[in-house]
């Protein structure tokens, strides 16, 4: 069963959160600070982060952006308020997806299993798509035959679009097939997620090759 | 005009004035030609006993003595006007000041010279003015701080909340818990998800008085997102009568909270059925509304009630201990609304049942409607009388 780093400062809602966890089936491993978190706690052993915003001391947003640099580790932010401005910020530091809080353990359930979940490898050879080579028995992507570092949300954003290219997916259909969220899905986690993909992948962000926005309508992989 | 009049009273004065020495002139030149001759006669000359004989036009003295008068005219006239400029100077500075505080600003002074009674004015306007920014600023931030409280209450309302959500579930699933003791457990659990759902609306509610509550906008299908928001919540016998294709760029969330508070409100204070019906009315220069009306087929509204229904925590039904929802469901439905530029009106209609009429600007691009769901007839919908102009804001 999956790991669950879980970083809150309050002792009621750790120890809350920690009990409908290890319910839910997940091992759980405890930090009270983002120091504690950036430390290696839990070791190599971790599958996804849950993230309390408010923390003292270091604060969610720089513990998730010190954790992207040199992991891959699916993150979801707690947030206590909710607000607009925590969203975004949350999103922009590299978060894959957040709850706000109180949270009912079945939505975290349903967020991590989403941000964990495994895409089916496929026997095809890998695609090339300009300089980009997308595999996907492997789950590597090669831009100039160099390895881009994703995370699995980013990974299967890419995977989702690229499978059809030239076809425009909306933000909702994205959150559904990528985030599996349902209708009231946030968009604003695909078009963070679509920064950070074209981040790595783009040449020149501004005008993207392989992730196009569709005005009006959303994204598609492509024309290369 | 205060400063017309004064010119004109100076202007009438100085032209008697005039008029006054001219004839004066008339009336007493004769007599002293006529005693300069008599003078002449009595010291030996001509002696004439018959009328003096003046050359022949004005007298120089007539001349002398009406341009004279028409320079002090002239004179009076400008003295008056600079006097009356200067005089009303203190009335038209507290013209403008009264004006710019009728406009909201209360910091405007005007400073006061002399020791006349227009600078007596001018000192209790200022006095006046300093007395109501103070008292307008003190009430301000008590309001402020009012609803900082609230906003805070709730937050930290949310840890505690956190902890309790997180295990409600477990609550009560153990199988070896005697019939009380498992009926407690079930109402503890049921209790902190209405704390929950109560505490979300206040900070909700406090994100509106905060002004930090954002729009994010996308292209929605109203049909779609009302036929949503019945199916997630389970109101399989709402009746939804939706134009097909209608797109409406709105807050999607915001949209379904709208909705869902008013539909929730109709099914707890009204009678079945609820019918949802929406129609887009696009006006002129591609303006426009999406009207969303609500109905049941309760008693409707009290009369009394219209007025304060949008209020907090209101409740039309005083013997109402506590309804199921926050109490906050339609001043939040009505706040989601105006942060779209538009508003919720209640009403009654003809037949009997509350109506709630939702108008949000379209914002952006209709595709004609060009076919309706089958609404079943149990729930057949008289014909819309959603033809109400929205109001304008």
């Amino acid at each position: 069963m999956a790991t669950v780093l879980l970083v809150e400062d309050d002792p009621a809602a750790r120890q809350g959160l920690e009990l409908a966890l290890r319910r839910l089936g997940y091992e759980v491993c405890l930090a009270e600070t983002g120091e504690a978190a950036l430390d290696g706690i839990c070791g190599a052993a971790m599958d996804v982060v849950v993230l309390d915003v408010m923390l003292p001391g270091v604060d969610g947003f720089e513990v998730c952006r010190r954790l992207r640099r040199d992991s891959d580790v699916p993150v979801i932010m707690l947030t206590a308020r909710g607000d607009d401005f925590d969203i975004v910020a949350g999103l922009e530091a590299g978060a894959d997806d957040y709850v706000v809080k109180p949270v009912r353990p079945r939505v975290l359930d349903a967020r991590i299993r989403a941000v964990l979940r495994r895409m089916v490898r496929a026997g095809t050879p890998p695609e090339n798509h300009g300089e980009l080579v997308i595999d996907r028995g492997s789950f590597t992507v090669l831009l100039r035959s160099r390895e881009v570092s994703l995370t699995p949300t980013e990974l299967r954003l890419l995977l989702v679009l690229s499978a059809s290219p030239r076809q425009v997916f909306s933000r909702e259909q994205l959150l559904g097939l990528v985030w599996e969220h349902d209708y009231l899905g946030d968009s604003r986690l695909v078009d963070a997620c679509v920064q950070r993909l074209r981040a790595k992948i783009e040449t020149d962000t501004s005008e993207p090759r392989y992730i196009q926005t569709v005005r009006g309508f959303g994204y598609r992989f492509g024309p290369v | 005009m205060v400063r017309t009049r004064l010119i004109v009273a100076f202007i009438a004065v100085a032209l008697l004035s005039a008029l006054v020495s001219a004839w004066l002139a008339n009336v007493v030149l004769p007599y002293y030609h006529y005693r300069l001759a008599w003078l002449a006669d009595a010291t030996g000359s001509q002696v004439v006993r018959t009328r003096p004989v003046y050359p022949a036009g004005p007298h120089p003295a007539v001349v002398i003595g009406l341009a004279g008068a028409a320079v002090l005219l002239a004179v009076i006239a400008g003295a008056a006007y600079a006097a009356s400029r200067r005089v009303l100077r203190p009335v038209r500075r507290l013209a403008g000041a009264a004006q710019r505080m009728s406009g909201g600003d209360l910091s405007v002074r005007i400073q006061a010279r002399g020791r006349d009674e227009l600078a007596r004015l001018v000192t209790s306007f200022n006095t006046m003015a300093a007395a109501l920014e103070d008292k307008v600023g003190e009430l301000q931030r008590m309001e402020a701080r009012a609803r900082q409280f609230a906003g805070d209450v709730s937050h930290e309302l949310r840890t505690p909340l956190t902890a309790m959500t997180a295990v409600a579930d477990m609550l009560g699933e153990h199988p070896g818990l005697d019939g009380d003791t498992a009926a407690a457990a079930r109402l503890v659990r049921q209790e902190i998800f209405h704390l929950g759902r109560l505490v979300e609306d206040l900070i909700e509610i406090s994100r509106f008085d905060a002004r930090t509550a954002q729009l994010v906008i996308d292209d929605t299908d109203v049909a779609a997102a009302v036929s949503w928001c019945l199916k997630a919540r389970g109101w399989t016998d709402v009746c939804a009568d939706v134009a097909a294709g209608l797109t409406v760029r709105l807050d999607r969330r915001r949209f379904d909270v709208i909705v869902a508070n008013l539909v929730g409100n109709a099914l707890r204070h009204g009678s079945a059925p609820v019918t949802v019906t929406a129609r887009a009315q696009p006006q002129d220069r591609g303006g426009g509304y999406l009207t969303l009306e609500v109905r049941d087929h309760g008693p409707g509204l009290p009369e009394t009630a219209i007025p304060q229904v949008f209020d907090r925590f209101y409740k039309a039904d005083t013997a109402r201990a506590r309804s199921e929802g926050s109490g906050l469901g339609l001043a939040i439905a009505w706040e989601n609304a105006r942060l779209h530029g538009g508003h919720i009106e209640a009403g009654n209609r003809p037949g009997g049942g509350a109506v709630f009429t939702v108008s949000l600007p379209l914002n952006g691009h209709t595709s004609p409607s060009t076919s309706s769901p089958p609404c079943p007839s149990r729930c057949a919908v008289p014909p819309s009388g959603a033809g109400k102009p929205p109001r304008k804001r």
